[in-house]
């Protein structure tokens, strides 16, 4: 075990501002153009890459003989997107051609990207809903990544954080294939596979990771699983209201969700019938069956706090204070770790 | 010395980490089942020229991640009669020269068991000529200075058809050493 992220889909509003913090500050280079360490997607969709749940078996990828996984295509992806700024520059703007991408690979508008379908809904008026899902490396327990890589080009630390050790990596992109969520990427330019690697130079400073501190809508919780004092502990631990996505994938991420919560529906009459419109059994597809009991617990904790009592989950949660969504060993300890 | 040479599979259930032992178990045929093989050797040192058939040519993968680079590899054992197929042991590493073709230079190899395998800049003098017609890859080694194959005299080699997905310990082989 080691460090976790906590991400709270109830307070997820989909800005991307994590998305940005993260490309910015490691994957704006030449062969990184379809390269998001994070991202956050819009569900209930297919997700990015494109129906990626799909591209590993549900048993676990190096559990079954013969059962590979699938390295998405580019177009999966929406392709390699670039842009015309210099269309931008004074007496170049052409307000009929606004600023759009091309794909670097066929140079055609893409039909898919990062959170393609976003705010795109389920279900059917007037009980339509979406939510976001922000995805990065799970930075498993079990990663499959690191079973596929036949070099051990790949090392989880004893702080948890799973790393491409680039040098010693030839690009044979068996840590792609393998993944099942999808968060290793091939660089072209480079000829070596890179994923997110959990702003290790920043948390080793005592600093979260980007997207963690960049999180507008405070929704990311970040520490290390095991210490008690950890708010992802606590959530995890403690209060058993943060599950991992598609956990039957079997490599035990050590990043989980508190589920979502809904609008209420409304009858054929149009009257309200207090049921939340996402489907239970949609949420089970993605977190599984223990998410029936987790919102029944947030469910509990929220009427409390609406009646005037005290929450103790609600105000993890809430997060007053947004410096203590982590909890991060002194720069100190670092050296015992890594 | 000329001949033609049957290629295998390497087993993948010897392939380090766990995935690919079980993913790929179903995989037992190389993706080119022979090769042609010419060794000189002069007081120049030593030219090795290799065909073989491939559909299709891989050079660049940029926009298809499913693809990967052709390329073959030979290798001479240190010691005599190293094991070939584990690509070496540390105590009688392989020694051996890397083709890839999307590059004008090869690079020096050297290995000492499965996925060990570390690339280095070739010694001046070693280049290689690679030409594609009608879905045969010609390639030709010159090595000046090639003292694992000067002093053992056996050569085994390594192609992988990249449109194949081979890469890694996914290549076909020669089933052994050659003994020249």
């Amino acid at each position: 075990m080691g460090f976790s992220m906590v991400i709270d889909l109830n307070k997820c509003i989909g800005c991307q501002t994590c998305t940005v913090a993260c490309k910015r500050q490691w994957t704006s280079n030449e062969g990184q153009e379809a390269t998001w360490f994070n991202h956050v997607e819009t569900k209930p969709g297919r997700g990015w890459p494109r129906d990626f749940h799909d591209m590993t078996p549900p048993a676990g990828v190096y559990a079954q003989q013969g059962l590979k996984g699938r390295i998405p295509m580019l177009a999966e992806s929406g392709g390699r997107w670039q842009f015309d700024l210099e269309s931008l520059k004074p007496g170049r703007y052409d307000p009929q051609k606004p600023l759009a991408p091309k794909t670097a690979e066929k140079g055609n508008a893409p039909d898919w990207g990062p959170n393609w379908e976003e705010d795109e809904g389920g279900g059917v008026f007037p009980n339509s809903y979406f939510f976001y899902l922000p995805r990065l490396c799970n930075h498993c327990e079990e990663p499959a990544c690191k079973k596929a890589c036949p070099r051990n080009a790949i090392t989880k630390r004893d702080d948890g954080i799973v790393l491409v050790d680039e040098p010693n990596c030839r690009g044979y992109r068996f840590c792609v294939e393998a993944c099942p969520y999808k968060k290793l990427y091939f660089n072209p330019q480079l000829g070596i596979s890179q994923k997110c690697i959990m702003c290790f130079p920043r948390v080793e400073k005592g600093l979260p990771p980007a997207c963690v501190g960049s999180c507008a809508g405070r929704a990311r919780h970040f520490g290390l699983l095991e210490d008690p004092e950890s708010p992802t502990h606590r959530l995890v631990k403690k209060f058993g209201i943060a599950l991992p996505l598609y956990a039957e994938k079997g490599t035990q991420p050590n990043v989980f969700y508190v589920p979502p919560f809904s609008a209420t529906g409304f009858n054929a009459d149009g009257t309200p019938n207090g049921q939340q419109r996402i489907p239970m059994d949609y949420l089970k597809e993605l977190f599984g069956e223990e998410v029936e009991q987790v919102m029944a617990t947030l469910n509990a904790e929220r009427a409390k706090k609406a009646r005037g009592e005290p929450s103790e989950i609600m105000d993890e949660l809430i997060r007053y204070t947004f410096n203590e969504a982590w909890k991060l060993p002194a720069e100190e300890e670092f050296g015992k770790h890594v | 010395m000329k001949t033609t040479v049957t290629l295998i599979a390497p087993p993948t259930a010897m392939q380090p980490g766990g995935y690919i032992a079980t993913a790929y178990a179903d995989r037992s045929q190389p993706g080119t089942s022979r090769a042609d093989l010419e060794v000189q050797e002069s007081t120049a040192g030593w030219t090795v020229a290799l065909r073989w058939r491939a559909p299709q040519a891989v050079i660049d993968a940029t926009d298809n991640p499913r693809q990967f680079i052709d390329g073959a590899a030979l290798f001479a054992p240190t010691v005599k009669d190293a094991p070939w197929i584990s690509m070496g042991t540390p105590d009688m590493p392989l020694e051996g020269v890397l083709w890839r073709a999307d590059r004008a230079q090869p690079w020096r190899v050297s290995a000492q068991g499965l996925g060990s395998v570390q690339r280095a800049e070739a010694p001046a003098g070693w280049t290689t000529a690679a030409r594609y017609a009608n879905g045969t890859w010609q390639l030709t080694f010159t090595l000046p200075a090639f003292a694992a194959l000067t002093v053992t005299r056996q050569l085994g080699f390594a192609v992988w058809q990249g449109a194949q997905s081979e890469r890694a310990g996914l290549k076909s082989v020669t089933p052994g050493w050659i003994n020249l």
